[in-house]
């Protein structure tokens, strides 16, 4: 099998046009033709990219799990939840569909995530060989399910704007939403820097 | 792959613009590191936001909930309750609060918590917010610099607060009364601080009672300050009538204390922080003047002392100058004979100017006070029991003089007692002259008294019968005859003048006509007289012609 970079063909990221690129290892700076992108056979950095922003992720993930992500006041009771206690809460309230959504979109696809993408871009970096079908496909299903990660946050959102009865109820958003957010845009952004065509790129430097 | 370029992709565009733009690979590392920091600020403003974890034992954990109920600091929320269970031992509840960190000063040593429940009192009601928010933690701020974690709550609110300004002053007392925590102090009726604690002295006889008076007012307590129990009402009798003095009417039902001068004091200087005084029973014993000299007397009674106890007053000319400390009945084997032996204390102070001039003579003679008072038994001073008065029955022991007694015992002494000699009398003397009145009484003879009255009036009864039956009709009858006889008188009056009185009666022309005829003859006469004084001769030769008698 023939890689494109083997052929001295690069797409562009861009618009996706096909060009020759004559030498391997002189990709820099080159534009395409048509829509001025720039072209490469790989993500420039691509590794660096992910490993940074996972770590960056990482640093963000433990404020945004320790620190209270919501104060609840339902008159005369006051509540500070953070991500963990919340899920518990619904859970003891019985509402368990409830708490598996949250715990699910708010706590298992971010460490997943970060688990997954270090596993994929280490495994990338060291030219493993070890089932790069199923590795693609688990990139895959990150890119799908990273959209529903920001859950915890439109939920806070959406109740910090809805739920304002003055002294009766009311829902403030705490200091835990800007780290979770930030987890989860990092991880997007990690995600999106990911090369996929590195796992299929064994012995070949970038 | 020796040629890695297949000749057919000749025909696919080349790239352009070969421009070589600097790569900043290790630019992404800012990225991370941003993170970082961040999370560590988040850390860092987290950590410094936990305030210091204690551990507050209460008896009773009621309406405390964790997640809902907080720990409140001049009612704004300081710290929350994040575990509440039972002590080891099973007897109270520990409550695990969280305090802010901007709140950790209030873990001070000396600071105290409580419940904040609603309570009503007779003070008001309190912690009325508390039923619709629940039940939650107070805390008052101590003023120690040392930190604690682990702290024993109250079970009622302090009364005084540690923010509050003010000095504490400590009160000793014999009873508490109706005192309690907060109630309220007095100054010329105006609540100047409250009662923030009351104990139990740890022996047991006396109550430590902790006053707190409020800035500006702490300053008027002065070294010479009295306290008093102001509470209930004083209600006396007097000459001038009914007397109700209360402080307010909270006292009545919650006690309260009052503090005041006495006029004779100086002026002292504001007491010090934790000075410590003593409570009077009341207003009166407070503010009376001072006894700083006390003379122990003796008595002995041969006669009964009933109505006489402790306090009863010892007066010497009018002047209280003592009260009864204790009586003892004894007896004398040699006379066979029971009496009373009084012991009293006297405050010389009392009587005033006469005290310093006895003083004054006593240094001048150079004797003792008990010297002194040796003269003045020897000048017959002597103690008796009497009657203040009859109605109320109260007895008082008066020091009076007793010529009588004069030169008789000289003051004895008793374990450094002097013993007053007394003389019987007083409600003796009066039960005696009250009996004597009443025999007198008895020995009247009232019953005869009753009937030579009757009889008497019986007498005058008839008597006045017999006068309206048998003198009026006779009586009347004079009357009308009387008034015939009247009337006859009046007729012969009127008759007499007519006869007399009117111009042309007869009576009136005779007279007149023997007046004219007496007057021509008094004319005659008269011309007689003229001529025999000129003629004396026609006495003898008769008269002689040619002369006319003129």
């Amino acid at each position: 099998m023939i890689r494109g970079i083997d052929a001295g063909l690069a797409a562009c990221h861009s618009c996706e046009l096909v060009v020759r690129v004559r030498d391997a290892a002189d990709d820099a700076g080159v534009e395409c033709p048509r829509c001025h992108a720039s072209v490469r056979f790989r993500k420039r950095h691509a590794r660096t990219h992910v490993i940074a922003l996972l770590v960056a992720a990482l640093a963000l993930y433990f404020p945004a799990n320790a620190l209270t992500i919501m104060y609840t006041e339902q008159f005369p009771e006051r509540r500070a939840d953070t991500i963990l206690s919340g899920v518990s809460f619904l859970w003891a309230r019985g509402s368990w569909g409830l708490a598996s959504i949250v715990f699910a979109a708010s706590i298992m696809v971010p460490v997943m995530k970060l688990g997954a993408l270090g596993f994929l871009v280490v495994s990338a970096a060291r030219h493993s060989g070890w089932r790069p079908r199923a590795r693609t496909r688990l990139y895959r299903a990150l890119e799908v399910i990273g959209h529903w990660s920001m859950l915890d946050v439109f939920v806070v959102a959406l109740l910090t704007a809805v739920v304002q009865l003055g002294q009766f109820a009311r829902v403030t958003p705490g200091p835990a939403v800007l780290p979770f957010a930030g987890v989860v845009i990092l991880t997007m952004l990690a995600s999106a820097s990911f090369d996929a065509r590195a796992i299929w790129d064994r012995g070949i430097r970038e | 792959m020796s040629d890695p370029f297949d000749p057919s992709f000749e025909e696919l565009p080349v790239p352009v613009g070969r421009q070589r733009r600097p790569g900043w690979p290790s630019a992404v590392w800012l990225v991370p590191i941003l993170a970082v920091v961040a999370a560590g600020a988040l850390a860092i403003r987290a950590y410094l936001g936990a305030g210091p974890t204690i551990e507050i034992t209460f008896d009773s954990a009621e309406g405390l909930e964790v997640g809902k109920s907080d720990v409140r600091y001049k009612n704004v929320p300081v710290g929350k309750i994040t575990s509440v269970e039972l002590t080891a031992d099973q007897r109270a509840i520990r409550v695990t609060v969280e305090l802010q960190r901007g709140a950790a000063s209030l873990a001070a040593v000396d600071s105290r918590f409580w419940v904040e429940r609603p309570r009503i009192g007779v003070g008001g009601v309190s912690g009325f917010g508390t039923l619709l928010s629940g039940a939650y933690i107070g805390v008052d701020r101590g003023t120690s610099s040392d930190q604690a974690d682990r702290f024993v709550g109250l079970e009622k609110p302090p009364g005084v607060t540690h923010d509050q300004v003010g000095r504490r002053f400590r009160i000793t007392a014999n009873d508490a009364g109706s005192l309690g925590v907060q109630s309220p102090v007095y100054l010329r009726r105006q609540q100047v601080g409250s009662i923030a604690t009351l104990a139990l002295s740890p022996d047991g006889k006396r109550i430590d009672i902790e006053v707190f008076i409020n800035s500006p007012y702490d300053r008027d307590v002065t070294d010479t300050a009295v306290f008093w129990n102001a509470s209930g009402l004083d209600v006396s009798i007097d000459a001038t009538g009914l007397h109700v003095d209360t402080q307010s009417l909270a006292t009545v039902v919650a006690g309260g204390i009052a503090f005041g001068f006495r006029d004779s004091d100086p002026p002292g200087h504001p007491a010090a922080e934790g000075a410590q005084f003593n409570l009077f029973e009341d207003r009166g014993h407070a503010l009376a003047r001072p006894d700083p000299t006390r003379l122990p007397l003796a008595m002995r009674f041969h006669q009964p002392l009933r109505g006489v106890g402790p306090g009863t007053p010892i007066d010497f000319e009018g002047v209280r100058i003592g009260q009864i400390d204790a009586m003892n009945l004894g007896y004398d084997a040699a006379s066979h004979g029971f009496f009373s032996d009084v012991d009293a204390t006297v405050y010389p102070e009392r009587l005033g100017a006469a005290y310093a001039a006895l003083v004054d003579e006593g240094q001048h003679r150079g004797k003792t006070g008990p010297q002194m008072l040796q003269a003045l038994v020897a000048h017959g001073l002597r103690a008796q029991l009497r009657s203040a008065s009859l109605i109320t029955g109260q007895l008082f022991i008066a020091l009076r003089w007793f010529p009588g007694g004069r030169g008789t015992p000289p003051v004895a002494e008793r374990d450094g007692v002097w013993i007053v000699p007394t003389e019987r009398g007083g409600t003796d003397q009066i039960q005696d002259q009250v009996e004597s009145i009443v025999a007198k009484i008895d020995k009247i003879p009232f019953d005869a008294i009753g009937g030579g009255a009757r009889d008497a009036m019986q007498a005058a009864s008839s008597l006045l019968g017999h006068l309206d039956r048998d003198v009026v009709p006779t009586a009347q009858q004079l009357v009308g005859q009387a008034g015939a006889a009247m009337a006859a008188l009046r007729d012969s009056l009127s008759a007499l003048r007519d006869n007399v009185a009117a111009p042309d009666s007869a009576i009136q022309q005779t007279t007149r006509s023997t007046l004219e005829q007496l007057e021509n003859a008094a004319r005659s006469l008269r011309g007689l007289t003229d001529y025999l004084q000129h003629h004396p001769e026609a006495l003898l030769r008769g008269r002689a012609s040619g002369s006319e008698p003129q």
